[in-house]
């Protein structure tokens, strides 16, 4: 019950970052002087989102390890929580970068190293996904999934090493401006997103973790009674 | 050495799975030839690459499924596990006899495929071209081999490793396509070669230590 209570207040704290870190952007932030001019506002969602998601599988790699350790199923549901978050997280990655990929490149799909790699891991924890729904027996899923789980996050980082590889092709134009050229006042309402986003992450997988907290009661309670 | 030598023995008495994977890739070849060559003439040299390692990993997960089934329907597994050997003994004579069989059929795959594609002479460049094969077979081995322990282990099986497997492949095969294509296409001594040379390197190397350090987990109880 605590923890569905302070859900909430995490919640409002990661909304009023959200909405303020927005205002900001728009507001206070000048308009990009380089090549990326208006379009480089979608940064302040974009690049936050895209951290919270490896956040959350990086949780879900550290669960995964406390998992094979422990045996303790509690890091089990941290981790599918996790993984399903960042899922989430990725697919809007996706979204973001697509409109600003049409906005910079004049593309919507381009296969820049960053969206190539956020694609495959999109796959990757699919397939975690669908790896536990092929398993019944509930140690083993979890035994598996946090296996997969540790291979997975080991692979993207080599994922994104190797896209860099590739030919560069027709888009010379790099999204690595990072901290290069971000002005006091950019970098400002870049951290205050990024920190809502990163509360936004932590709400929910409280409120996750609490979800499968009750699932499993009610599942509990079922049998109990003989269901 | 033993279970190796059991698998080796098993699959001469039987040739199933070899001589399946070997049409299988034989296969392919011909039909990427009439998939690519959309006119008169066309020039496939920079697709070669890209095609002899398709074919490989996708002959690779034929040959996966086959090896674990048979353990599975057989029961062999269960004997294996009863063994007082380390699991990860288990995992590296696993790894070592797919590794054997991805080779045979190479060597076979290989020069028909040079026949078939390759337009240049590339003896000079055998070396390198060596090494990038047996090292990016190493990697697609040592993963394909916990992949197939974890996906045998489940109910759909055969339909599950593909997916598991691709996206976590898709490295291996990046740098192996590029240093292929390299050699096939306009001869790269191993300074060209070097970066992916080393990208496999440290691939296998990540994932030789990642499976052996979570196979006990992976093979079960």
């Amino acid at each position: 019950m605590k923890q569905l209570i302070s859900a909430p207040a995490l919640f409002v704290g990661a909304g009023i970052c959200l909405v303020s870190g927005l205002l900001l952007a728009f507001l206070y932030a000048p308009v990009d002087a380089s090549s990326m001019g208006f379009s480089q506002k979608i940064f302040y969602y974009h690049a936050p989102i895209a951290e919270t998601a490896l956040l959350a599988f990086g949780i879900a790699f550290v669960a995964a390890i406390a998992y094979l350790r422990t045996q303790n199923p509690k890091w089990d549901r941290l981790g599918v929580v996790c993984v399903r978050l960042g899922l989430l997280f990725s697919l809007l990655v996706m979204i973001t970068g697509m409109i600003w990929g049409k906005a910079a490149w004049d593309a919507w799909w381009a296969w820049e190293p960053r969206l190539t790699t956020f694609l495959l891991v999109c796959f990757l924890y699919i397939a975690y996904l669908v790896l536990r729904s092929v398993v019944e027996e509930e140690q083993r899923r979890a035994t598996y999934a946090a296996v997969f789980a540790i291979i997975a996050f080991i692979d993207v980082p080599i994922t994104f090493f190797a896209t860099r590889f590739l030919p560069e092709g027709l888009h010379p134009v790099v999204i690595g401006t990072g901290g290069s050229g971000m002005e006091g006042s950019m970098l400002v309402s870049f951290f205050i997103s990024m920190l809502g986003m990163t509360l936004l992450l932590v709400a929910l997988i409280r409120r996750d973790l609490a979800v499968e907290d009750l699932k499993d009661r009610v599942a509990d309670l079922k049998h109990s009674i003989g269901g | 050495m033993a279970i190796l030598r059991k698998d080796l023995i098993r699959e001469l008495r039987t040739r199933e799975m070899l001589i399946s994977m070997i049409l299988f890739v034989l296969l392919a070849m011909v039909i990427f030839h009439y998939a690519f060559t959309v006119k008169e003439g066309a020039d496939l040299t920079y697709f070669t690459g890209g095609m002899l390692w398709v074919t490989f990993i996708f002959a690779m997960l034929l040959g996966l499924n086959r090896s674990f089934a048979q353990e599975k329907d057989e029961r062999c597994l269960d004997g294996l596990l009863l063994c007082p050997v380390d699991r990860v003994t288990i995992f590296l004579a696993k790894t070592a006899g797919n590794l054997i069989f991805l080779l045979i059929i190479q060597v076979v795959a290989v020069p028909v495929f040079t026949l078939f594609f390759v337009e240049r002479s590339y003896v000079g460049d055998l070396l390198p071209f060596l090494v990038v094969l047996l090292l990016a077979d190493v990697g697609i081995c040592a993963l394909g081999t916990l992949l197939a322990t974890i996906s045998m282990n489940t109910r759909s099986r055969d339909l599950l490793l593909p997916i598991i497997f691709l996206p976590l492949i898709v490295p291996v095969l990046i740098a192996a396509t590029g240093a292929t294509t390299l050699i096939f296409a306009e001869g790269a001594g191993f300074g060209g070669l070097l970066a992916r040379v080393l990208f496999l390197l440290g691939f296998d190397a990540v994932f030789v230590v990642a499976a052996y350090g979570t196979y006990d987990f992976a093979i079960g109880e």
